[in-house]
C-alpha cells in the first residue's frame, strides 16, 4: 500500500514510510510447503458400498439435504433401506469414537432418504450391450441401478412375484416399511430396466435361454436353501425354516405358529423371526450356543429383542426334538461353555457334561443360516465352500457371467451385498468396453478397502483440494477444536407399544437433531471452511479459493512454519518438501 | 470465527521479518483487527521493531511510532495527549511491547501511566525472554527455562504483572493467548470501549527461543492455558477477576516436555514447578470466586 506523504510537506519525509512490506519475498525462506489436500475418511473407506459419507454428511449439516441425497444415490440406490437396516461398518470406523460416539451416520442417511435428491439418477447414454441380473435383491438391483447409469440396456429376472428379494422377503416391516423400500426400489426401475418376475432361471429357463443374445449376466440369486440343525426329530412338524415363516409373514400368509416358539439361532434372521414370532402372540425363547457378546445380529437388534422382554438361553444347543403324535413337544438342550477360538476367531461352544434338559416349546424355528442352491446354478459353474466362487471383481468361473451377494462369498450384510452389485457393475463395464478393471478402478478407489467411488467414475475427479490418497488415522484428528457432544439418540416406541403389531420401531430424527448430529462429523481429510488455517498464519498466506471448500496458499510469503498443518482440525493440510 | 479470509483486508501485511511460526505476529493481527484503522502503534525496542520491517517500508498499515526500549507507555501518553488535543478522542492509542520493554526496563513508565489512569491500551507481547537480542533472560521468564543468561535454568519464578497492573486499579487489565482468537479479539474489543489504561498480558510462542518447531506455536499456547501455566482472565477496576476460558485437566509436565528450553529439568523440579503453579491457580480461583 502506497502512502503519500503530507500534501503541504508539513511533516519532513524522513518520518513517513512509503510501502508496506508485501514485497519482501518471505517465501524463499521455506523449505516445506502446505498443501491443501483431501483425503479419506475412515467411514467412506469402510463402507462397502463406496459412499461418500463424510461428504453427505457435510451437505446434510448445512441443511442442503436434497445434495446429501443425490450425493448417497451417486454409490448407493438404497438410502432408505440402509438408513435403517445397514449393518453401519461406517459407524465402527469412525474417528468420533475417539472423543465421544461415533457420528449416527445411519440416523442422517435415514432422514436424507425422506427428500427428493436435488439432481435424481440419470441412465446413461445408451449402449448396443444388454446385460442380464438374476435375483431382485440388493446385489441384483444396485447391479442393475449402476449398469443403467453405465447406459446398458438391463433385464432383471425374479422368481417370486415381489421385487427386493430378502429386504422384502426376510426384513419385517416393522424394521423397514414396505414403503421405504418401494421408493427406493421405484427410483430404481425408473432408469428403465425390464422385468421377469415369477420366473425362475435354471428351472423355469435354462440359462442357455437366458445368455442367448445377452452380453452379460449377473448371478445374484442369494442364499435361500435351508440348513437344518441336524438333530434328532428335525423333521416333525412344527419345525421350520426362519426365513421360510419370515416369508409367510411378509406375504402375508399364515404362519402356524405355537404358544412357546424357540428360535435357534444368534444372528439378524434369529432376532427377526423372535421378534416377528412375539408380534403375532406368541412367547418366544432364542436358543444361541454362544453368549451374548459372540452373537453376529447387529447389536441394536439384541437390545431391542431384550427390550421387548423376549427371553434368551444363551451358551445352549439343541440335541434333540421331543416329538408328540408328529408334533414337536419340547427340545432337549445341553448347556456349552467357551473354548479356544475357532477358524472364524469366535470362541468354540462345547456341551458341560450332563447338562441337559428339557425347553419347552410347540414350534422351533431354526435361523442357523442359509445356504446357496446349488441346485439351479449353471452347469459347471465353479462353486467353493459352498457358495459361487468369484475374483474379487465378481467374475465367475465362466465368460460372461458374474456373481455376488449371499450367492457369492460376500458378507451376507445388505450393504455389502450393495457393494458387491455396484463392483460387479463396473467389472462388466470394463470387460465390454475391452478395458482392463484394475485401471479403471486404481483411479476411484477409497483407501483399501476395496470399496470405489462411481461419482468419480462418472462425474471425474472435482476441482479444489489435491486428493491424496490416504485414510486419516484418528491421531491426525486434533482434538483440541472439538467439544464433547454426545450422540442424538434416535426416538423409539416404547416397547409395550411396539410389539402390538408391525409398525416401525425407531422414529428417526427430526430436522433438529438431524442438523446437531450431521454437525458432530468430524470431517475427516476434507476442509470444510473452518478458517484455522486462515486465522493462525503468521505471514496472512491464506485466503478463500474460488473454489468452495477450498483456500489459497500465498506461495511468495509463506515462510513454511507449518502452523497451518498442525492446527487443521482434520487433517486436510499437509507440509511438503520443496527443491 | 468468521473467515473472510480476506489479507488485503488486513492491517498489517505479509513480508515482515518474523521468524517462521512466529506468536507474535498473529498477536497483532488480531490486534489490529479488533481495534481497526484508527489507531497509532507506539512501539519500544523489541523483536517487533525489527519483525515491522526497515524504513521507508512498515508492515503494519497504521501509523507506527518507533521509539525507546523504556519509553513505551509515555510516549503513547504523550501521543494521546496531542490527539485529545486535536479533538481526535476516537483514536486508539495502542503500546506493543516486548516482556522486557514492560516487565523491566519499561516498567517505570507503565506504572507512571497506569497511576495516571492515561488512555491507551498496553500489551505487552510476551515471549518470555529478550528474544530480538539473543534470548537473555527477563523477569517474565518462568522458572526453570534456559536462557542464554541462565544456562542452568532460571531459579525465580516469573512476574505476576497483571496482579500488579489490578493494583493500580486500572479499568482493564487481561491476559490473553495466541492459542484463543476468539477470547483474543472479544477481549481486546472489550478493551475498546473503556477508557483510561487498559493492560494486555498476551502470551506469544517464540519457537527460536523455546526450541521447538516453528509448527508447534499454537499447540505449546494451547497447552500453556490448558495445563494452567497461563490462565486466561480478566480483571475490571483493579477488583472484578472473570477465567475466561476454562483449563483442562493437564499436567504442567505436558507443557513443558516438548520445549527444549525445559530439557534437563528433573523430576522434583518439575513437582515443585507444578506446585508453583497449582498455588497462583488457587489464588485465582479464589479472587475469581470459584472457590473461598
Ligand atoms: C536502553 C536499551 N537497552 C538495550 C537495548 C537493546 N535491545 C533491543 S531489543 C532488546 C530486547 C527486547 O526484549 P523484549 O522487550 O522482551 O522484546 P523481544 O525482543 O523479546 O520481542 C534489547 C535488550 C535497547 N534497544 N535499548
Ligand atoms: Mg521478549
Amino acid at each position: 500500500m502506497q502512502r503519500k506523504s503530507g500534501p503541504d510537506g508539513a511533516l519532513p519525509p524522513g518520518s513517513i514510510t512509503f510501502s508496506d512490506m508485501s514485497w519482501n519475498r518471505t517465501g524463499s525462506w521455506r523449505y516445506l510447503k502446505p498443501k491443501f489436500v483431501r483425503k479419506f475418511s475412515p467411514c467412506s473407506e469402510s463402507c462397502p458400498a463406496g459412499n461418500d459419507v463424510e461428504g453427505f454428511l457435510f451437505l446434510a449439516g448445512e441443511g442442503r439435504y436434497e445434495e446429501a441425497l443425490a450425493k448417497i444415490l451417486q454409490e448407493s440406490p438404497f438410502p432408505g433401506v440402509c438408513g435403517r437396516v445397514c449393518c453401519h461398518p461406517c459407524e465402527s470406523a469412525c474417528n468420533r469414537r475417539i472423543s465421544d460416539d461415533a457420528v449416527s451416520i445411519q440416523g442422517i442417511e435415514r432422514f436424507v432418504s425422506q427428500f427428493e435428491p436435488s439432481r435424481p439418477p440419470q441412465p446413461g447414454e445408451p449402449r448396443e450391450e444388454k446385460v442380464a441380473v438374476v435375483g431382485s435383491g440388493p446385489a441384483g438391483l444396485s447391479c442393475a441401478y449402476h449398469l443403467r447409469r453405465l447406459g446398458y440396456s438391463v433385464t432383471v429376472f425374479e422368481k417370486e412375484d415381489v421385487l427386493g428379494g430378502m429386504l422384502c422377503l426376510g426384513i419385517p416391516r416393522y424394521r423397514l416399511p414396505r414403503r421405504v423400500l418401494n421408493r427406493d426400489i421405484d427410483r430404481i426401475l425408473a432408469l428403465g430396466i425390464g422385468l421377469e418376475t415369477g420366473r425362475r432361471v435354471g428351472k423355469d429357463m435354462s440359462w442357455d435361454e437366458l445368455l442367448a443374445g445377452r452380453d452379460a449376466v449377473f448371478l445374484a440369486i442369494g442364499a435361500h436353501a435351508h440348513v437344518g440343525l441336524k438333530i434328532e426329530g428335525e423333521s416333525c412338524q412344527g419345525i421350520m425354516p426362519g426365513t421360510g415363516f419370515l416369508k409367510k409373514v411378509n406375504l402375508g400368509l399364515p404362519a402356524a405358529l405355537g404358544r412357546r416358539v424357540a428360535v435357534i439361532g444368534g444372528g439378524n434372521t434369529a432376532m427377526d423371526c423372535a421378534r416377528v414370532a412375539l408380534r403375532l402372540g406368541s412367547r418366544p425363547v432364542v436358543v444361541y450356543r454362544r453368549t451374548r457378546e459372540e452373537m453376529p445380529a447387529i447389536e441394536a437388534e439384541v437390545q431391542e429383542a431384550l427390550e421387548e422382554g423376549i427371553e434368551f438361553e444363551w451358551l445352549t444347543s439343541p440335541v434333540r426334538a421331543l416329538v408328540d403324535d408328529g408334533r414337536v413337544a419340547g427340545l432337549q438342550c445341553t448347556r456349552n461353555r467357551l473354548a479356544d477360538p475357532d477358524d472364524s476367531g469366535r470362541r468354540r461352544p462345547e456341551p458341560v457334561e450332563a447338562s441337559e434338559f428339557v425347553l419347552d416349546a410347540d414350534t422351533v424355528i431354526t435361523a442357523v443360516g442359509e445356504a446357496v442352491d446349488l441346485a439351479v446354478l449353471p452347469h459347471g459353474l465353479k462353486v467353493e465352500k459352498g457358495v459361487v466362487w468369484i475374483d474379487s471383481w465378481g467374475r465367475t468361473s465362466m465368460e460372461r457371467i458374474w456373481a455376488g451377494g449371499d450367492s457369492g462369498p460376500d458378507q451376507r450384510m445388505v450393504v455389502h451385498a450393495i457393494g458387491a452389485g455396484k463392483k460387479a457393475a463396473l467389472s462388466i463395464h470394463a470387460t465390454l468396453r475391452g478395458n482392463d478393471i484394475e485401471g479403471i478402478a486404481e483411479p476411484l478407489r477409497i483407501g483399501s478397502s476395496g470399496s470405489f467411488s462411481m461419482e468419480r467414475y462418472l462425474q471425474g475427479e472435482q476441482g479444489g483440494a489435491v486428493p491424496v490418497r490416504e485414510v486419516v488415522r484418528p491421531e491426525q484428528i486434533n482434538l483440541d477444536y472439538f467439544e464433547h457432544v454426545p450422540r442424538i439418540v434416535q426416538p423409539r416406541r416404547a416397547p409395550s407399544d411396539r410389539v402390538q403389531g408391525f409398525e416401525e420401531v425407531n422414529g428417526g430424527y427430526d430436522k433438529n437433531d438431524a442438523d446437531l448430529e450431521a454437525k458432530r462429523c468430524f470431517h475427516c481429510g476434507t476442509c470444510d471452511l473452518c478458517g484455522n488455517c486462515w486465522r493462525f498464519c503468521p505471514d496472512l498466506c491464506i485466503r478463500s479459493g474460488d473454489v468452495p471448500g477450498m483456500n489459497l496458499l500465498d506461495d511468495f510469503h509463506c515462510k513454511g512454519c507449518g502452523i497451518c498443518a498442525e492446527e487443521c482440525p482434520r487433517s486436510a493440510i499437509v507440509m511438503e518438501r520443496e527443491l | 470465527m468468521n473467515p473472510t479470509m480476506d489479507p488485503a483486508k488486513e492491517l498489517m501485511s505479509p513480508g515482515h521479518l518474523a521468524c517462521a511460526g512466529c506468536g507474535a505476529a498473529p498477536a497483532m493481527r488480531w490486534a489490529l483487527e479488533a481495534l481497526g484503522p484508527r489507531t497509532i502503534v507506539v512501539m519500544p525496542a523489541c523483536c517487533w521493531s525489527i519483525i515491522c520491517g526497515p524504513y521507508p517500508h512498515s508492515a503494519l498499515r497504521v501509523p507506527t511510532f518507533h521509539t525507546a526500549f523504556e519509553t513505551g507507555a509515555v510516549t503513547a501518553a504523550g501521543i494521546r495527549a496531542s490527539l485529545d488535543m486535536q479533538g481526535l478522542q476516537d483514536i486508539n492509542v495502542m503500546v506493543w511491547a516486548g516482556d522486557g520493554g514492560t516487565f523491566d526496563i519499561g516498567f517505570q513508565a507503565l506504572s507512571a501511566a497506569a497511576e495516571r489512569n492515561d488512555d491507551i491500551i498496553f500489551v505487552c507481547y510476551d515471549n518470555e525472554a529478550y528474544m530480538n537480542t539473543g534470548i537473555q533472560r527477563s523477569s517474565a521468564t518462568p522458572a526453570g527455562a534456559w536462557t542464554t543468561t541462565t544456562p542452568g535454568g532460571k531459579i525465580r519464578p516469573k512476574k505476576n504483572l497483571v496482579e500488579i497492573m489490578a493494583a493500580h486499579r486500572i479499568p482493564y487489565a487481561a491476559t490473553a493467548s495466541i492459542a484463543f482468537p476468539d477470547d483474543f479479539i472479544s477481549k481486546m474489543t472489550k478493551a475498546k470501549g473503556i477508557k483510561g489504561t487498559r493492560f494486555f498480558h498476551v502470551l506469544a510462542t517464540c519457537p527460536t527461543g523455546w526450541r521447538i518447531p516453528s509448527s508447534h506455536t499454537v499447540k505449546l499456547a494451547r497447552l500453556a492455558v490448558y495445563s494452567r501455566a497461563f490462565p486466561l482472565y480478566e480483571v475490571e477496576d483493579g477488583e472484578r477477576y472473570t477465567i475466561t476460558v476454562h483449563p483442562r485437566d493437564l499436567p504442567l509436565r505436558d507443557y513443558l516436555e516438548p520445549q527444549g528450553r525445559f530439557r534437563g529439568l528433573t523430576k522434583d523440579q518439575i513437582e515443585g514447578l507444578q506446585e508453583e503453579v497449582d498455588r497462583t491457580w488457587n489464588r485465582l480461583t479464589r479472587l475469581a470466586g470459584w472457590s473461598s
